[in-house]
């Protein structure tokens, strides 16, 4: 599990864990869109087992992706511009190149085929058990965050993004390295600037 | 959650803790760390060493106090986002610059990537004078290297003084190619980097989308004036930055040649008689 901590925003904590193997996407997600059905105190429970954002780790090209995309939801956050309902969707929003809410939670949250989850957990102060909770919640192997690289499907991001017909890239057209570093300079400035994209 | 605080906005508390590397009439320039991790790696109270990794540099476009606050709020807001898309489309277009790394709007701040390195002017003969506050700590450094006799900052880099220019003519057909005019090109404004030995084109703060060769031409004048006056004896250096681009522009070359002997004779304003 990764921590970062933020002086800028209140001493805030992200935590960040990466998922292997992961054996029930279909039943998080369902019970993800239960927990926000639910009212009252069971809701509230609920609610607060499954608050973190998952995300497919497939469509992040690097951690400083992530990191970038977190960084704009505290942001807008601490600014009162969140755009979704929390901070953690807030994350998923600002990973997605449009400004559908719902086609960003489509692609980049859980669905029922993910075997790969990166979680996130935005909080003011150290939460303990944090792990444990994670792992409630995850049928799978939490494994370090270094393990991203090989799980990254450069395909489907070049598609989010648009980037299969540019110039950057025909440039370097086999030489597998620097075409990765390239979408992944791209994806992350594309996340970083995307208040004011339009 | 967050914004319960009653303290300075976050980026201003960012920009506190910054260090300032240089001011301009339009912004402050500082270098900063997003976020800080745990060295340790484990799950720690707030007792836990924490270190800052991967700088960024900040451009802080603040209040002019001279405008009205509305007025000078939307200008801000809109070179923010100028500046962040010109970014983005010499990205698109294979232009080596710097990466956004975070962008608020609401306080003028644009976090780009730290480049490791050295301009291009510090890299030629004499551009080595000091324009920034950050050089003078690095001023004893490159005394010690002139004592010991390595006369060229260039050959640290592994890059002859040739290539380098070579390397500034591709990047800026490159970007023409790609329709986008810097604005103002100099050597401090290009960077090479330290460890890839990549050029870097940098502060795209005056970058404009156009197609007409004029605008082309003149961006050129610019950096041949820019030569001029900051490198002694730098013509063959210019000539050489020029071939490249011309190479590199091919069919696009003739006509912004044309123009550039036209904007020679006139200077850089366009003559509005008649």
């Amino acid at each position: 599990m990764e921590t970062y901590y933020y002086s800028q925003f209140n001493h805030a904590v992200v935590r960040v864990a990466l998922f292997d193997d992961v054996m029930n996407a279909a039943a998080i997600r369902s019970r993800i869109v239960q927990a926000a059905r639910n009212l009252g105190v069971d809701g509230n429970t609920e609610r607060e087992a499954v608050n973190f954002a998952f995300i497919d780790a497939r469509l992040i090209s690097s951690p400083l992706h992530l990191q970038t995309a977190i960084y704009q939801a505290l942001l807008s956050e601490a600014q009162g511009q969140l755009r979704t309902k929390t901070v953690h969707s807030e994350i998923l929003w600002a990973l997605n190149p449009t400004n559908n809410i719902t086609e960003a939670i489509r692609r980049y949250g859980v669905s029922d085929e993910s075997t790969t989850l990166i979680v996130v957990r935005v909080d003011v102060s150290d939460t303990p058990d944090l792990q444990r909770r994670m792992c409630d919640v995850i049928q799978g192997c939490m494994v370090p965050f270094q393990a991203l690289v090989k799980m990254t499907d450069w395909s489907i991001i070049k598609k989010h993004y648009k980037l299969d017909s540019e110039s950057a890239l025909k440039e370097v057209q086999g030489n597998l390295d620097r075409e990765r570093s390239i979408i992944d300079n791209i994806v992350v400035s594309s996340v970083a600037m995307k208040n004011v994209m339009a | 959650m967050l914004s319960s605080s009653s303290s300075k906005p976050p980026t201003q508390q960012l920009l506190q803790s910054a260090d300032l590397i240089s001011q301009g009439a339009e912004a402050k320039v500082y270098k900063a760390y997003l976020r800080q991790v745990s060295t340790s790696g484990l799950v720690t109270d707030h007792g836990a060493v924490l270190e800052a990794l991967e700088p960024v540099l900040l451009k802080y476009r603040f209040h002019k106090h001279y405008r009205h606050p509305s007025l000078d709020a939307s200008l801000t807001r809109q070179r923010i986002a100028g500046e962040a898309r010109a970014l983005m489309r010499c990205m698109r277009s294979g232009v080596t610059v710097p990466g956004i790394r975070m962008v608020d709007v609401n306080e003028g701040v644009l976090g780009i990537e730290w480049i490791d390195g050295k301009s291009v002017r510090q890299l030629l003969p004499g551009g080595a004078e000091l324009e920034d506050i950050s050089e003078l700590e690095e001023a004893d450094e490159m005394d010690e290297i002139h004592e010991n006799g390595t006369a060229d900052p260039i050959a640290d880099y592994g890059v002859s003084r040739d290539a380098l220019m070579d390397m500034i003519g591709v990047e800026i057909a490159k970007m023409h190619l790609a329709d986008i005019i810097h604005g103002d090109l100099t050597t401090s404004n290009m960077m090479l980097r330290k460890q890839t030995s990549d050029l870097v084109l940098i502060d795209f703060g005056l970058a404009y989308h156009s197609t007409l060769v004029e605008d082309k031409a003149v961006d050129l004048y610019v950096l041949e004036r820019a030569f001029a006056s900051t490198h002694p004896d730098s013509e063959p250096l210019f000539a050489g930055v020029l071939s490249a681009y011309e190479k590199r522009m091919r069919k696009h070359w003739l006509p912004i040649k044309k123009r550039l002997d036209d904007v020679r004779l006139r200077g850089r304003k366009r003559s509005m008689v008649g």
